[in-house]
């Protein structure tokens, strides 16, 4: 003890100067976004083999001390030993201090979301920052590297389309094509012209609307539908259009603003008390369904979607049978499948009150189950592009002719 | 909410309300469509009277003030007076009030005793009425309730067709009497279209009322 004290306190800085990696300060904004990932994980890394150390070197310092105060006689050996590691330890402090300043500066290690992600706190324990740092950095990667591909991808199919324009990409509209296109379309025109029209999403949905009163559409982008479908029960006025969800794109039809067309994947029609439809589109913003469902207009939950099954008999059963329309349509109506199919999906407006075209009863008995339930079937085969538009220019919105039977009733019916 | 519509069997004139008639009753709804049990139910009606020192102002008192809980509403009770056509849902802490104020004593207390079906898409209960302390049996209700509708309009032609569905099967059974349903007149009562527990108050209240009122017309 007496020999500590009279030492003079050890050199505060060492002579080593801090690692540095050339391109450390400054130079860091300007290169790609993976070269800065690489060089922040192996400053990472640095830093955990730094604390490493320290800790080693903590170790070794209480160990001196241990010994020192247990065994004096040993001279001053504990002491050099001491002294080593305080050196040791001061100096990796500093290099940690030093490679901090740096990850600050290179934008990693602030708190203001450089890569617009939060950073972890760090922790009293340095090994686990390090980690969870990494791990951060990791999915700052991922991220990054899909917002890169996906603008890469856009940039390419854009120029693909102005200088190769013979060549068919049919997969995405493109959006200013189908906003010129909206602005200009007039609410009659004669067939041929029609049909080339509805290739174009927002259109198939104004149309639908125009033609078929009473009925609520809505479309979202299917991560967005995920949020909506858990509280379709909290928003029960079912006039307001207007949700709260930040950053969504709906495309609100009648106010045909910069809304992104590419992006709509999942399509909500409401026909009030009565059912929602939710059908999937593959791929987004195209006019290709590629599933729907029937739920009751009160279900929510994150199983309403174009996928799930209602909790009710009714709907389970509709659900079915509109795949196997699906089906038809996307073979026998090409150019307007989802056109015929909302039209065909509308004709279900007359579910709990239209009889049974066989029988004139409204519920029948289900041969399996022997529930009762309403006329579940309508005939997809009579929804043809052409006899929509006939049926809708000949006669007034109100009347709806589809004939509708029962699951029992159908079979005997063909 | 789920549409639901109560009717009340009123016996032939001659025949009493018993609990054979009641099993049968239940039978009939087990063997019906496919149904499963599907648990109890309960609810309880009080007919209050106001606390009086003098009796001899009570005109200005409603005569009909009926409190009314139910299994489905833990934490409400509803409160109707049919003359006004007024329903009032409270809170259930509204009986510690009432309690302190003294302003209305229970006059008559009922329970309403319902053990539940599920048939695919509707519900059906049975339920029968006795008084609170007593055993005896003193009505016979069924609830009809169609799952995946919750407005009164849309609902009424399925509604209106498995009572007729429902009738038949009775019919076979040749019981003494027959389910008949009160018009419950929601609309007096300036309630929505959309079913809610106000809804299924005001139609025990009724349901019970035509009880009350047969039975004194019987005896």
């Amino acid at each position: 003890m007496q020999q500590q004290s009279q030492q003079a306190p050890p050199p505060h800085s060492t002579s080593t100067p801090p690692p540095a990696p050339p391109s450390s300060t400054g130079g860091s904004a300007a290169e790609a976004p993976p070269k800065q990932v690489a060089l922040a994980m192996d400053k990472l890394g640095e830093a955990e083999r730094i604390i490493a150390d320290i800790r080693i070197g903590a170790d070794r310092v209480l160990e001196a001390l241990f010994v020192a105060a247990s065994e004096p006689r040993h001279g001053t050996k504990p002491l050099q030993l001491f002294l080593k590691e305080d050196a040791c330890m001061r100096r990796y402090l500093q290099d940690l201090r030093s490679l901090g300043k740096e990850l600050e500066e290179s934008g990693v290690r602030s708190r203001k979301d450089f890569w617009g992600l939060h950073m972890p706190l760090v922790c009293p324990d340095g090994t686990m920052v390090g980690y969870a740092w990494k791990r951060q950095l990791a999915g700052q990667a991922g991220a990054s590297a899909v917002d890169r591909t996906r603008l890469a991808l856009k940039a390419f199919t854009d120029q693909k389309r102005r200088f190769f324009p013979h060549l068919d990409c049919g997969l995405e509209t493109n959006e200013s094509a189908s906003k010129k296109r909206c602005g200009s379309v007039e609410s009659t025109l004669d067939p041929k012209e029609e049909s080339s029209i509805l290739k174009m999403l927002p259109d198939v949905l104004k149309s639908v609307e125009k033609e078929v009163p009473n009925l609520k559409i809505l479309t979202f982008e299917r991560l967005d539908w995920l949020k909506r479908a858990s509280t379709l029960n909290s928003s029960t006025n079912e006039n307001s259009v207007d949700h709260s969800y930040p950053g969504s794109n709906k495309l609100r039809l009648g106010s045909l603003g910069t809304v992104a067309t590419e992006k709509v994947a999942v399509i909500e029609m409401l026909v009030p008390s009565t059912f929602r439809v939710v059908i999937s589109l593959h791929p987004a913003g195209s006019t290709d369904p590629d599933a729907v469902a029937f739920f009751a207009p009160e279900e929510s939950g994150s199983y309403v979607h174009a996928r799930g099954f209602s909790v009710h008999h009714v709907f389970r059963h509709i659900t079915d049978y509109a795949a196997t329309a699906l089906q038809y349509f996307l073979g026998n109506q090409v150019e307007s499948s989802l056109y015929c199919l909302l039209h065909w999906i509308c004709s279900y407006q007359t579910l709990f009150s239209r009889p049974c075209s066989k029988c004139s009863r409204l519920l029948a008995a289900d041969k399996q189950s022997a529930f009762l339930l309403p006329p579940v079937l309508r005939p997809y085969w009579q929804f043809s592009l052409s006899k929509i538009l006939s049926t809708i220019s000949t006669k007034d919105h109100t009347s709806d002719i589809t004939p509708a039977y029962h699951l029992g009733c159908f079979s005997e019916e063909l | 909410m789920t549409v639901k519509w109560i009717l009340h069997w009123t016996p032939t004139p001659g025949s009493v309300v018993n609990s054979q008639i009641l099993s049968e009753i239940s039978q009939c709804v087990e063997s019906f469509v496919n149904a499963v049990k599907d648990g109890r139910w309960k609810a309880t009606l009080t007919f209050y009277r106001p606390n009086l020192r003098d009796q001899s102002i009570p005109s200005e008192f409603p005569r009909d003030f009926l409190g009314i809980s139910l299994l489905e509403q833990p934490n409400k009770y509803y409160f109707i007076i049919r003359g006004n056509k007024i329903i009032l849902e409270a809170d259930s802490t509204i009986l510690t009030i009432m309690e302190k104020l003294q302003s209305y004593k229970s006059k008559v207390a009922l329970n309403f005793e319902g053990v539940q079906y599920k048939m695919g898409d509707f519900q059906m209960k049975v339920v029968k009425v006795v008084p609170n302390q007593a055993e005896s049996l003193r009505g016979i209700l069924i609830e009809i309730e169609y799952l995946p509708l919750s407005s009164i309009e849309k609902a009424k032609p399925i509604m209106e067709e498995f009572l007729e569905v429902w009738r038949e099967v009775m019919s076979k059974k040749s019981l003494p009497g027959h389910f008949t349903q009160t018009e419950p007149h929601f609309a007096e009562y300036k309630l929505p279209d959309n079913y809610t527990s106000q809804h299924t108050a005001i139609q025990y209240a009724a349901a019970l009322a035509q009880l009350i009122q047969s039975a004194q017309l019987r005896g």
